[in-house]
């Protein structure tokens, strides 16, 4: 059984045997490698298989599940109606500015929390507590005390978004290198130019990774605060859609977030790569 | 009295201050008339308002309902990504034609599809459940793969070296290694689980605290809301809580050495 | 046990390109010797060990027997001991529990906690049976890696740089350690180290891999008298020339 060994990537245990493993080249492990790579695109089968057969043999007008050509149509009608573009636009939009408000709401909090001395442990609870809060119990209190329009979907989003930027930033606050901060010092930099020179620039990678953390977020959450609410966005379409029974626009408007998030996602990457590119892809 | 000392200064005094002062202002802006957003009631009111609904059994008997739900919802989770998790783990052809459809479908956040449930299945518990199921599989799948296929090499040439029969190595290596991991999924699915559990409720379920959320809201009892937000949060709270000391306790790791004096 | 290898190659591919580490190793280990592998870094020392150890394959040439048998896989009363001790141990079980484990499922309860408690002696590690092994120093875990090996009462044992990343003193005193258990045992060792001193104290031959790929550049026998002392071995002038013998063969300065 001897043969020429290969090193093997991650895992030497197949399931056949457990077979003796070859060394592996020396290549550092889970630096962004694994993870950014996607894995074999012979594993789409399960689900093109999937689509395929929904399309054979579901009917056409099923009300529950009706086949994915019809989801083209579906969309097709939102579209000449007027009523798919501005529903995405009105999405994207409170996306983007939830997201800009969380992150200089997020990156103020992290800077106090994670430079003042006792502010982390006074302010620590009530953060806790709010950052357990569910943002869909959020959402009838926004309504509540906001009313419903675009404002209130931002505020919620913010709600929710903030939290992996704060910690996050807190983060990078703490792993800031003390001799930076001497030399900083030593220099005898106005702290102006300390914090404009130094530390923010120290400070854009790690908040940087909680926008990246907290983008996902904010779209999912705007998707629920629209579904939630039936104010203007893709969330609120996908509700009235369920509502008049119309599957096909569901399943189709479905498709779109997932692409919007799969586009979104890559944006927010390609944007930290782009600025950061000297930084271990976390 | 030394515990009670002890138990003083494990409760973080400063932190409790400060949510005691912050609640404070909030009851004496509403008084003093100083913010006055039409609904917005004071803390004593929620309080009050609280008191009532613990002690009719109304704030129990949403909990529980919600919590059950969670809780069976969440078991059946772990026990699906778990079980695929330790076959993609391990079989790497299984995981080759795989994990691309699951990445791909992992993109779909499942709030999309709470519109779809209520489709398929009306407003039902059947709905509520169903919903936790397939959210919360997804982190139990992905961080059982990731566990399983990253157990330390060292670990898997012990298992060899052992000739330990596949079963035995899957048993006493693989699994226990892949533990730390899996419970990061479990935690994940827990509070998804939760989350997911009152979006069901507030879209379409005739109880749990989603619903009496929106009864709430509907009848315009902002007291109430405010009461079961909190409560909500808190159940969010304790749920991580009373996770992590079971998963404390079932896996022991090295603690952190603890400089005097800290 | 007795061990022969014969015309040993390896050969690994990364990224597309064939590289041969070991080239046409051929050599012996008699019964109950102790043989120290030695060659500058990169060499194929440990791979050559894991070969021997079953946990990597050589090219389809190659004959390696223990005993007799062909190895394919990790060879029957065999135990391999790993340079990162901390790795190789589980760290969800206690000592006595990962010395039990090569064990479970192939003797008697009885027996296993019998050898698990002789293991645990020989090596003074009885008292630490029920820590876990995050709590005890590096030494002590290599210890019990060690303990784990001897319950098994292997006929050979296969130790890759073991005391490489231990303190001096740690190192003397398991080097003490493994004579007296080879000495009880009469195990056939092989010993993968880059200290000269180590290699020459502890062996009975030295056997040096050199070029790229590898071979058995040199074999020096090392008939110092057993058993042998840290302190007064060192000092006598066959272990001095010995140790200027095997550090110029590695330098490539011996003729």
């Amino acid at each position: 059984m001897t043969t020429v060994p290969v090193p093997v990537t991650e895992d030497a245990t197949g399931f056949g045997e457990v077979r003796p493993s070859a060394p592996r080249p020396r290549r550092r492990r889970g630096r962004g490698g694994d993870a950014a790579l996607f894995p074999p695109l012979r594993g789409l089968l399960p689900l093109v298989g999937l689509m395929a057969v929904w399309e054979l043999t579901a009917p056409d007008h099923s009300p529950y599940f009706p086949p994915p050509s019809t989801w083209g149509e579906g969309l097709a009608d939102l579209w000449r109606d007027g009523a798919l573009l501005p529903a995405a636009l009105a999405t994207l939009g409170t996306f983007v500015v939830g997201l800009g408000v969380a992150t200089a709401l997020g990156a103020l909090l992290g800077l106090l929390v994670g430079a003042v001395p006792g502010a982390d442990k006074a302010l620590g609870p009530t953060l806790e507590y709010a950052r357990a809060m569910p943002p869909a119990a959020v959402v009838p209190l926004a309504t509540l005390l906001i009313g419903y329009d675009g404002t209130m979907k931002v505020a919620v989003v913010t709600s929710a978004a903030v939290w992996p930027i704060l910690l996050n930033t807190r983060a990078g606050v703490r792993q800031l290198d003390p001799v930076m901060l001497d030399m900083a010092r030593s220099l005898r930099l106005s702290p102006v130019d300390r914090g404009r020179k130094v530390f923010l620039p120290a400070l854009l990678p790690s908040i940087f990774l909680g926008v990246r953390v907290a983008a996902p977020v904010a779209l999912v959450i705007t998707l629920l605060v629209e579904i939630l609410t039936q104010v203007r966005g893709l969330g609120a379409l996908i509700a009235l859609s369920q509502r008049n029974y119309q599957a096909a626009r569901v399943y189709g408007l479905i498709l779109v977030c997932g692409l919007l998030s799969l586009v979104t996602n890559a944006v927010v990457t390609a944007l930290q790569t782009y600025l950061f590119p000297s930084r271990a892809d976390g | 009295m030394g515990s009670a000392r002890v138990l003083l200064r494990r409760v973080n005094g400063p932190g409790v201050l400060t949510m005691l002062v912050l609640l404070g202002l909030w009851e004496a802006l509403i008084r003093f008339g100083a913010i006055d957003f039409q609904n917005l009631p004071a803390p004593s009111a929620v309080a009050a308002r609280s008191v009532d609904l613990v002690l009719s059994g109304e704030l129990a008997g949403n909990v529980v309902h919600t919590l059950r739900v969670t809780l069976i919802g969440w078991t059946a989770a772990s026990a699906v990504g778990i079980a695929l998790g330790v076959l993609l783990g391990l079989w790497r052809p299984a995981w080759r034609w795989s994990m691309a459809s699951i990445e791909v479908l992992r993109a779909v956040p499942p709030v999309a599809l709470v519109p779809v449930a209520v489709l398929l299945f009306g407003f039902s518990v059947r709905m509520e459940l169903l919903l936790i199921v397939y959210a919360g599989a997804w982190p139990v799948l992905i961080n059982t793969i990731d566990g399983v296929r990253h157990v330390r090499t060292e670990l898997l040439d012990v298992a060899t070296m052992l000739r330990l029969s596949k079963l035995a190595a899957l048993r006493k290596i693989v699994l226990p290694a892949a533990m730390p991991a899996i419970a990061v999924g479990l935690r994940l699915a827990l509070s998804l689980a939760l989350v997911l559990a009152v979006v069901a409720e507030m879209v379409g379920n005739p109880r749990g605290v989603g619903n009496a959320l929106i009864a709430a809201q509907q009848a315009l009892q902002p007291e109430e809301m405010f009461a079961y937000v909190f409560t909500i949060g808190l159940l969010g709270i304790g749920l991580n809580a009373v996770f992590r000391s079971v998963a404390a306790r079932a896996l022991p790791t090295p603690a952190p050495v603890r400089r005097r004096g800290r | 046990m007795a061990c022969r290898c014969r015309r040993v190659s390896v050969e690994f591919e990364s990224t597309g390109t064939r590289r041969r580490i070991l080239e046409g190793v051929t050599f012996d280990l008699f019964e109950g010797e102790f043989v120290a592998i030695m060659g500058r870094s990169g060499t194929g020392k440990t791979t050559l060990l894991r070969v021997l150890g079953g946990l990597l394959d050589a090219t389809p040439d190659a004959t390696i027997t223990f005993n007799g048998q062909p190895v394919d896989g990790p060879p029957e009363g065999v135990v391999f001991v790993f340079q990162n001790y901390a790795a190789s141990l589980l760290p969800w079980r206690t000592v006595d529990r990962n010395v039990a484990l090569g064990l479970e499922g192939r003797e008697s309860r009885n027996e296993i906690e019998s050898r698990v408690a002789e293991a645990l002696a020989m090596v003074g590690l009885s008292d630490r049976a029920k820590d876990h092994p995050w709590q005890l120093s590096g030494g002590m875990q290599q210890r019990v890696q060690l303990a784990r090996s001897l319950a098994m009462r292997p006929c050979g044992l296969l130790m890759d740089e073991p005391f490489g990343s231990l303190d001096a003193m740690t190192k003397a005193s398991l080097q003490d350690e493994l004579q007296r258990v080879h000495q009880r045992t009469g195990a056939t060792v092989a010993f993968v180290t880059h200290d000269i001193d180590e290699a020459v104290f502890l062996s009975d031959r030295v056997l040096i891999l050199e070029g790229a790929p590898a071979t058995i550049g040199h074999e020096i026998p090392v008939d110092l008298p057993r058993p042998r002392d840290q302190l007064t071995t060192k000092e006598t002038p066959e272990f001095l020339q010995l140790r200027r013998r095997v550090y110029d063969a590695l330098l490539g300065t011996d003729g």
